[in-house]
């Protein structure tokens, strides 16, 4: 049995992956009956028509006349596991979020970490910079203010590209910056501060 | 007759007042603006907007979407006629002759007519949906939940049929997003389903999120992936007016697109992408300058832009009627309707007649300004399309972020949408179309609601869904088009027709 079609093979997985997922996480909820459907019915349904979707797609990847590479893009396998390991870990861990604010900011460094490392595990550099400028940009929105944060989103994502000019970058930045304070908290009123929150 | 008249004149009155003018201007130029730059379709635009309409009320709200719709579907044959980039699926075929005018030095003429012929389109589709909306709502006012639930069948399969790609792959992303749809609390029970002691996850997986990073991350991180590398005929854009002889080669074009693609808009699963497809397949049979299609024919770009204009309109008749959604772009607006606060359906139209004519009599102004405003603006949006992607995807990541968290005013939302970014980006490596996603994510709540309520009804019997005619026959036509899909003669067929284009 050999592989022919590498996108089959991974797409096959993936819903196999996602349908087995929803099943077992359902047996948490109640079925119920046909009459009074449970929370837990309509998920396991669709849960099973995927895994069985999944498991046909993957099958064809074996005969398929399409010619495709197993590698169809960057995956790392040793990433991926670990992120799903810290995952499980923050999940049954959350404990941690009411034992005062050292555990939540633990748990918060533990569930983050675990995203991060899912991030990682896919495509070329650029996907998980870009990504997790964004992710950042979200987070320091509050403590930071719209400028630092412009900043960080502006700077990181850029240098993730192809062609980094710190110059042109700044440029941007400056312009960005002064546009989106202009535009979203002057114009809209999107309450959102402008400088750290501590200097306000 | 009268009815009619009464209706588009409030419509008119609504959509002219002084600040719904002003949004649909503004949706129309924002549209052109994102849709313009190559790569990025109507989808990811709406997506990206979709939070600049959150602070409006739902009229004006509704109606600048509809705007950016057009303009973005507008800014991407620009970006097919002079750069050979479809900005979306739809003007793929809009490439093919379009680009080969503006090789020759025939820009402006294909702009012109792509412009005039939407227009057309735009005017006619706009009286087929004053005209069959209400009775079709009526129809669906006596729809009860079986009927429902076999109509949201009928619309899933009928999207899945018409993505192009593997049929199976398509359905498995149907479920996909109906499971992605039912995370948060269940309404009957209460139970916080799938959401891992994630408080953030109880109110379900943002919408916004999941319509931002799987269409518009998922492609600005592919388009990084490409180096830059394109020919694009700035300078040579002249006279936009279309000669006399233009016009006398591309008129029956443009009335049989629009013929095709109005009737091809109201059917589930149809809309812009496979009234284009059709209108040019059908074209280059029957025009008398089939020779020349692929090598510059005028009648190549007047007839599939005339088609995706009408498709994209009628497309909204399923969707004000029924509240289905029958193509990615309309699931968008269901989820735009529903974070204002309507449920979508056949109620719309009497209960908020303001809401329901105004939205339609916008769409024929926002065509108008298309033609009058964007035609003399195309110096502009060319200037756009030489700015260097380095400069422009900071920005609009920025841009979406803050959009993405201003919905809700919440870190996790910005935080879930780039994780769609990651699973749109593996969707798009692994040829997983994302558009059934996006519709089953949308209807997984309202079908298990339907689900459940036509079960309670029939006491837990299967066959009520075969019982009652309306929701029969509904089945039957998903079977039926499953079957005429899955037959070997019309499946090479089928990959013919995608891949020709």
């Amino acid at each position: 049995m050999r592989v022919t079609n590498g996108k089959d093979f991974w797409a096959g997985l993936m819903f196999i992956a996602f349908g087995l997922g929803f099943m077992v996480v359902a047996r948490d909820y109640s079925m119920g009956s046909a009459v009074r459907m449970g929370p837990a019915y309509f998920p396991t349904v669709l849960g099973g028509m995927l895994a069985v979707l999944g498991a046909v797609i993957f099958f064809r990847a074996f005969v398929s006349k399409i010619p495709h590479p197993v590698a169809v893009f960057p995956f790392r396998v040793w990433l991926l596991l670990g992120g799903l390991i810290l995952g499980v870990v923050a999940y049954y861990s959350q404990g941690l979020r009411s034992s005062g604010i050292p555990g939540e900011i633990a748990h918060m460094l533990l569930a983050g970490l675990a995203i991060g490392l899912m991030f990682a595990a896919f495509g070329q550099r650029s996907l998980w910079v870009i990504l997790f400028s964004v992710v950042i940009f979200g987070y320091m929105l509050k403590p930071l203010g719209l400028v630092l944060s412009t900043g960080l989103i502006i700077f990181v994502s850029a240098w993730g590209g192809h062609e980094f000019k710190v110059k042109e970058v700044s440029i941007l930045f400056v312009i960005l910056a002064v546009f989106s304070v202009l535009a979203f908290v002057k114009g809209l009123g999107l309450p959102m501060n402008v400088w750290p929150a501590i200097l306000e | 007759m009268d009815a009619l008249v009464t209706n588009l004149g409030l419509g008119f009155s609504v959509a002219l007042n002084g600040w719904n003018l002003l949004y649909c201007l503004m949706g129309v130029l924002l549209g052109t603006l994102i849709g313009v730059l190559p790569g990025i379709g109507p989808v990811a635009t709406i997506a990206m907007l979709l939070p600049v309409t959150f602070t409006l009320n739902p009229t004006s709200a509704l109606i600048m979407l509809a705007g950016i719709y057009y303009g973005a579907q507008y800014g991407g044959s620009t970006t097919a006629i002079l750069v050979n980039i479809p900005g979306e699926s739809s003007s793929v075929v809009t490439c093919l002759d379009g680009y080969q005018m503006a090789r020759q030095g025939r820009a402006g003429p294909a702009l012109g007519i792509a412009a005039i012929g939407s227009f057309f389109a735009g005017c006619v589709a706009t009286v087929i949906i004053a005209l069959f909306a209400p009775p079709l709502a009526e129809v669906a006012l006596k729809f009860g939940p079986a009927e429902y639930f076999s109509l949201m069948v009928l619309g899933l399969i009928a999207a899945t049929v018409l993505a192009h790609g593997s049929l199976i792959k398509a359905i498995a992303m149907v479920l996909l997003g109906l499971l992605l749809g039912l995370v948060g609390t269940d309404v009957n029970s209460g139970v916080a389903r799938f959401s891992f002691g994630v408080s953030e996850l109880t109110d379900g997986i943002g919408f916004v999120s999941v319509a931002m990073g799987v269409f518009g991350f998922a492609e600005i991180i592919g388009n990084l992936e490409q180096k830059e590398q394109r020919e694009i005929f700035t300078k040579k854009v002249s006279n936009l007016l279309p000669s006399l002889q233009d016009f006398k080669d591309s008129w029956a074009s443009i009335l049989r697109g629009t013929a095709l693609g109005s009737a091809l808009g109201i059917l589930p699963g149809g809309g812009a992408l496979l009234a284009s497809f059709a209108a040019y397949t059908l074209e280059k049979k029957l025009s008398w300058n089939s020779a020349n299609f692929g090598k510059g024919a005028i009648q190549g770009v007047a007839a599939p832009e005339s088609a995706n204009n009408a498709g994209a309109q009628t497309s909204f008749i399923p969707l004000l009627t029924l509240g289905i959604p029958s193509n990615p772009v309309m699931a968008l607006m269901i989820g735009a309707m529903m974070i204002q606060g309507i449920a979508p359906g056949p109620q719309v139209m009497t209960e908020r007649p303001q809401l329901f004519w105004g939205m339609i009599a916008s769409m024929w102004v926002g065509n108008l300004m298309l033609v009058v405003l964007n035609l003399p603006m195309i110096g502009m949006w060319i200037k756009l399309l030489t700015v260097p992607y380095r400069w422009l995807y900071p920005s609009i990541l920025l841009f979406c972020a803050i959009g993405v968290y201003s919905v809700q005013n919440s870190p996790f939302d910005v935080m879930q949408t780039a994780v769609f970014g990651v699973v749109g980006y593996i969707f798009v490596k692994l040829e997983c179309e994302p558009a059934p996603l996006i519709l089953g994510f949308i209807l997984g709540p309202l079908m298990e609601e339907n689900l459940r309520r036509a079960m309670l009804l029939s006491r837990g019997d299967w066959f009520v869904f075969f019982q009652r005619p309306i929701s029969l026959s509904m089945l039957l036509v998903a079977a039926l088009l499953l079957a005429i899909v899955l037959a070997p003669a019309v499946r090479k067929k089928r990959e013919e027709a995608f891949v020709e284009a």
